[in-house]
């Protein structure tokens, strides 16, 4: 059975692949699956300085669905070169890292500074984060922000390079022709949903910062299209993620386009699930008779 | 994650349920302190993420959880029966310290959970302690019965009982111990957070000997979600999962 997947110049052994922010910098989840087996794990978003996050509560579940404002906490590219990449060289697997930041010059620094490092793979760019130069909208939002921001991450890198989708795209067709222009070579689709919830008996938001993202099982049709979607509109390769958490629900993914699937809150529901995806598809496959994964993906369309 | 057949249960009150589960790994390893991630074990997504039980008890090969029925995860659990399998994840964070000479044990409600386990582990070690526990209401005392055997255990209630004190567990601390009895001590707590706050106060100078351990709303359990977050004593924040869910009184912001 052959398993393996490409994006571009890029080969993962299968497309499972462990979605940015739900393993930590890989050493936390590691105990309770072999990150070997799967196609990549994406390291949790860095940036330049160590950030602190939102204070708490960050979490509230709703059905089938949990909204989360982590507030992007994380130690900080140094620190994370230092403590949690000797771990990661041992892999046999890809290794992605989210990146964000608050300034282009910050993204830039960034990447540059995991450039230099052989054993990362590729570069995921959460480009939802506010710009703080411009007024703190989205980059995603803001076409020649993005345009800017993703050409000069592309300088300071030769890595792989994704750029992560919110699903508030402002204009889809002109969203997608920058990243195809300024060197995107896949797209991970989506990010969580801006989501809220009211405390009726505080009559106040449950989160400081009002909003939250939202990801899990509720999001997962709603993702599933945008996947759809953007398959139908750019060549470039695309993961899919939102809301997965069966192989089923991987397979669905898959069969709309998608050429990898991120597995994320599945994760912290319990941490093997990205294993127990990728043997649900094997099983599939066999009972399908089919030798090879490429034959599934965009057979639905 | 692995499947533990629960095999007894049991209610104290009307909102407390034990289970006992028979997973050999959780344990053999679990201490007091620690916790294990729970969810009902059909695959089932709503309510979507495990919850988070303070251990209990642990021998060979079960272990025993208590909860208290507050919301939708925690009402579905408790309709599971013996026979029923529960999924679970741990034992996981980092439990209490053990090197007390003398311990006092305080516990608001459910909060006795994790210090009934330490309590055993004191027996065992020949540490002597007291075990204060504060109930809200009266049919909370049915929680009692988990402390029969110990010795040197006192009870309070918020509401009246006859021949009981009426107070906060605070409250009966403040009126049988003093200073000298609680100064050479180290001192475990459980409970809400109020409750946890005024420690700080009812024991001046005694932050550092002080262990609390805290409840809090999680995602993973395993420290990658970065969910349950809590202030940390000088700036930044703890994650309760992986930093604790024990904390010296001095660590954290309550």
């Amino acid at each position: 059975m052959n398993l393996s997947v490409t994006l571009g110049r890029m080969t993962l052994k299968n497309p499972v692949v462990l979605a940015s922010g739900t393993c930590g910098y890989g050493r936390e989840i590691a105990p309770y699956l072999d990150l070997n087996t799967l196609g990549a794990i994406t390291v949790k978003g860095l940036s330049l300085f160590p950030w602190e996050g939102n204070p708490p509560p960050r979490l509230f579940e709703v059905r089938a669905g949990l909204l989360n404002s982590i507030g992007l906490e994380n130690k900080g590219v140094e620190r994370f070169l230092q403590e949690d990449l000797p771990f990661l060289e041992a892999l046999d697997t890809r290794v992605f890292v989210n990146i964000w930041g608050k300034t282009v010059e910050e993204y830039v620094a960034v990447a540059r500074k995991l450039d230099a490092i052989e054993r990362i793979d590729a570069l995921e760019l959460n480009v939802s984060c506010p710009n703080v130069e411009k007024g703190g909208a989205s980059f995603l939002l803001d076409p020649e922000a993005l345009r800017e921001l993703v050409g000069r991450v592309r300088e300071a890198t030769g890595k792989f390079l994704i750029v992560k989708l919110g699903p508030k795209l402002q204009d889809w067709e002109v969203t997608v022709r920058i990243l195809e222009e300024e060197g995107a070579e896949a797209l991970s689709v989506t990010n969580s949903f801006p989501a809220m919830v009211v405390d009726v008996e505080r009559m106040d938001f449950v989160f400081a910062m009002k909003s939250a993202g939202l990801s899990g099982p509720a999001i997962k049709p709603l993702a599933l299209k945008m996947v759809y979607d953007l398959v139908g509109m750019t060549e470039l390769p695309i993961i899919g993620m939102g809301g997965i958490m069966t192989a089923e629900d991987a397979l669905e993914f898959l069969l709309v386009g998608a050429r990898a699937v991120g597995v994320g809150t599945a994760n912290l529901v319990a941490p093997s699930s990205a294993v127990d995806i990728l043997e649900g598809i094997k099983a599939y496959l066999l009972r399908k008779d089919m030798e090879n994964i490429e034959d599934l993906i965009g057979r639905v369309r | 994650m692995s499947f533990a057949r629960i095999c007894r249960k049991e209610r104290f009150g009307e909102r407390f349920v034990c289970f006992e589960l028979e997973e050999r790994d959780i344990a053999s390893q679990a201490r007091p302190g620690q916790f294990v991630m729970v969810r009902p074990g059909f695959r089932v997504f709503d309510p979507l993420l495990p919850r988070p039980f303070a251990v209990l008890s642990a021998n060979d090969d079960r272990f025993s959880l208590l909860f208290e029925v507050v919301g939708k995860g925690t009402e579905l659990l408790s309709y599971l029966e013996v026979g029923d399998v529960v999924e679970v994840l741990g034992p996981l964070g980092r439990g209490f310290s053990l090197d007390a000479r003398f311990g006092i044990l305080l516990a608001g409600g459910r909060g006795l959970v994790p210090l009934v386990f330490l309590a055993r582990e004191f027996e065992k070690r020949g540490i002597l302690f007291s075990f204060f526990l504060g109930v809200r209401k009266r049919k909370d005392l049915a929680l009692l019965r988990l402390l029969e055997d110990l010795p040197r255990v006192l009870w309070s209630c918020e509401e009246a009982v006859s021949g009981g004190f009426c107070g906060t567990v605070l409250d009966l601390v403040g009126k049988c111990l003093e200073r000298a009895l609680w100064q050479g001590a180290k001192i475990y707590a459980c409970g809400p957070e109020g409750m946890l706050r005024e420690l700080a106060t009812v024991f001046p100078g005694k932050e550092e000997d002080i262990e609390v351990a805290l409840e809090a709303r999680m995602g993973c359990g395993f420290g990658v979600c970065l969910g349950c977050a809590i202030p940390r004593r000088g700036g930044g924040y703890w994650h309760v999962c992986s930093d604790g869910p024990v904390f010296r009184l001095s660590e954290v912001v309550l």
